[in-house]
C-alpha cells in the first residue's frame, strides 16, 4: 500500500474496520447479491481515499452511506443498459436509471468536491426518501440540505420518474 | 391506535455504531431489551459484522490500492488521515462491551473519592491512535495511578481503566507470579467489542491475593478476533494483528 506512514495507514485501516460491515450491508439491500455487495464495498473505500482531499468527514457513517448508495445506483444502471439482470425494485430501477444532472457535473469535472454534501446526487437523494422511508427532514440530514432544497431535488426527479410523488 | 415506526437501516447502523444522540440511544437500548424481535435483529447485524470483515479484511483494499498504485498526496494526506481518526473518535461514544470477571475476588467500584481521583486524572476523549490501560491504587480517600515497576502489596485495591482510538474487539488479562490469569474484561477466552470514547472504568476493582513477585497486566487489542490461549501467552504477544499495552508491577518481599 501506499499510505507512506504507519499513523495514515492505521488511521485508514480503522476507518475500514469502524464501517465496512455497514457499507456492505447498504451495498447488499441495493444490489441483491452477495458477491457483488463485497466487490462494492471495496470499491467505495477506494472511493473515498481517491477523493481524499475533498471529503467532509464531519460525519463518516453517512458519507459512507450516501457514496454507497450513489455507486451501488451507477452499478444497476450501467447492468441495466447493458441489459443484464438486476435484482432491485421497481423504484430503485427508476431511480437509478433517471437522467440526474449533478450526475453530468460530476463527469464535467466541474466540482471540486463532488462528495461534498450540498452536491449530493438527486438519485441519493430519492433512494433515501422513497427506497430507505426516511422524512424529509431526516433526507435533509443526511445529505446537508434544507427540507425545501430536498423537495426541490425531488420534485425535478419526479418530473422525469412517475409514480413518484413527494411524502412528508 | 399506536404504531411503530420501524427503525430504518441506516439508523440501526448507527445504533451498532453507537453515534445516535444520547436519547435514541437510551431508547433504543431500552428495545433491544423488551423486544425480542429487534434484539435479534441486533444480534445478527452484530455477528455479520465479525463474518464479514473476516471474509473481506482491510488487506484486500490495500492489494486493490497497491495495484492501482495509488500513493497519497504529500501534502494532504497527514493531514487527512488525521481528519479520519479525529472523525472516528468524535463521531463514536458509545461503550457496550460485556465485561466478566473471573477467579477474582471483586468488589463494585462505588468509592466517590477514588473515581474523582481518577477522573481528575484525564478524563477526556482520547487524541492519539493508541490503546490505552490505566492502573490504578487506591490509597486512603484517594487513589494513585500505577505505572510499570510500581510496588503494590497483597490486600492492594486495584482499579482498571482503557480506552481505544477506534472500535475494535479488546480483552483485560493479569498474570500473577503464580502464573495464574485472571480475565477481566473478555467473554470467556474471547474479546469482548470495545467502543472508542472516554477512558473507560470497568465496574469493579479487586483486591490483590498473596501471589508472590509481580502482578502484569495486559490489555490485548485488534480489529480481528483473536483468542487467548493461557498456555502460549507469547503467541499473542507476538501477534501482529493483535496491538498490546502492558503494565507489570512488583511484588516485593515474597
Amino acid at each position: 500500500m501506499k499510505v507512506d506512514n504507519q499513523a495514515e495507514q492505521k488511521a485508514f485501516s480503522e476507518l475500514y474496520g469502524t464501517y465496512a460491515p455497514m457499507v456492505y450491508r447498504r451495498c447488499l439491500s441495493l444490489l441483491g447479491d452477495d458477491a457483488e455487495a463485497k466487490d462494492m464495498m471495496q470499491d467505495v473505500f477506494l472511493r473515498i481515499y481517491d477523493r481524499k482531499d475533498s471529503l467532509d468527514l464531519s460525519q463518516p457513517s453517512s458519507l459512507l452511506w450516501n457514496t454507497a448508495t450513489r455507486l451501488c445506483l451507477n452499478r444497476i444502471r450501467d447492468k441495466k443498459r447493458r441489459g443484464l439482470d438486476v435484482d432491485s425494485s421497481d423504484t430503485l430501477l427508476n431511480i437509478a436509471c433517471a437522467d440526474d444532472e449533478m450526475d453530468g457535473y460530476e463527469a464535467r469535472g466541474l466540482l471540486a468536491k463532488i462528495f461534498s454534501k450540498e452536491q449530493e446526487s438527486t438519485r441519493t437523494i430519492a433512494v433515501l426518501h422513497y427506497v430507505d422511508g426516511m422524512t424529509l427532514e431526516e433526507t435533509a440530514g443526511m445529505v446537508g440540505l434544507s427540507v425545501s432544497g430536498v423537495r426541490k431535488r425531488l420534485r425535478t426527479l419526479q418530473a422525469r420518474i412517475k409514480d413518484l410523488e413527494v411524502k412528508r | 391506535m399506536t404504531t411503530i415506526r420501524k427503525i430504518s437501516d441506516f439508523k440501526m447502523e448507527r445504533y451498532l455504531l453507537g453515534e445516535l444522540p444520547d436519547v435514541e440511544m437510551r431508547e433504543l437500548r431500552e428495545r433491544e431489551v423488551s423486544d425480542e424481535i429487534f434484539a435479534a435483529r441486533v444480534k445478527k447485524m452484530r455477528e455479520e459484522n465479525d463474518r464479514i470483515l473476516a471474509e473481506c479484511p482491510f488487506e484486500a483494499v490495500e492489494a486493490r490500492l497497491e495495484m492501482a498504485g495509488k500513493s497519497p498526496s504529500p501534502a494532504v494526506g497527514t493531514a487527512f488521515w488525521l481528519k479520519v481518526a479525529a472523525a472516528l473518535v468524535v463521531a463514536l461514544g458509545i461503550f457496550s462491551a460485556v465485561f466478566m470477571g473471573r477467579d477474582v475476588v471483586t468488589m463494585q467500584s462505588d468509592d466517590a473519592s477514588m473515581e474523582v481521583a481518577m477522573a481528575d486524572a484525564g478524563d477526556t476523549r482520547i487524541k492519539g491512535l493508541d490503546a490505552r490501560m490505566e492502573v490504578w491504587k487506591k490509597t486512603g480517600d484517594s487513589a494513585v495511578q500505577l505505572v510499570n515497576g510500581d510496588e503494590v502489596r497483597e490486600g492492594d485495591e486495584i482499579q482498571l481503566r482503557y480506552s481505544v482510538p477506534s472500535r475494535c474487539y479488546g480483552m483485560l488479562v493479569s498474570l500473577d507470579g503464580n502464573g495464574t490469569f485472571t480475565m477481566h474484561m473478555a467473554e470467556g477466552k474471547d474479546p469482548v467489542m470495545l467502543e472508542p470514547g472516554k477512558m473507560t472504568t470497568l465496574p469493579y476493582a479487586y483486591r490483590l491475593d498473596n501471589a508472590p513477585r509481580h502482578e502484569t497486566f495486559f490489555l490485548f487489542t485488534s480489529h480481528m478476533r483473536f483468542t487467548f490461549d493461557e498456555s502460549n501467552l507469547n503467541a499473542l504477544l507476538k501477534n501482529k494483528e493483535v496491538s498490546n499495552v502492558i503494565i507489570e508491577l512488583r511484588k516485593p518481599g515474597r
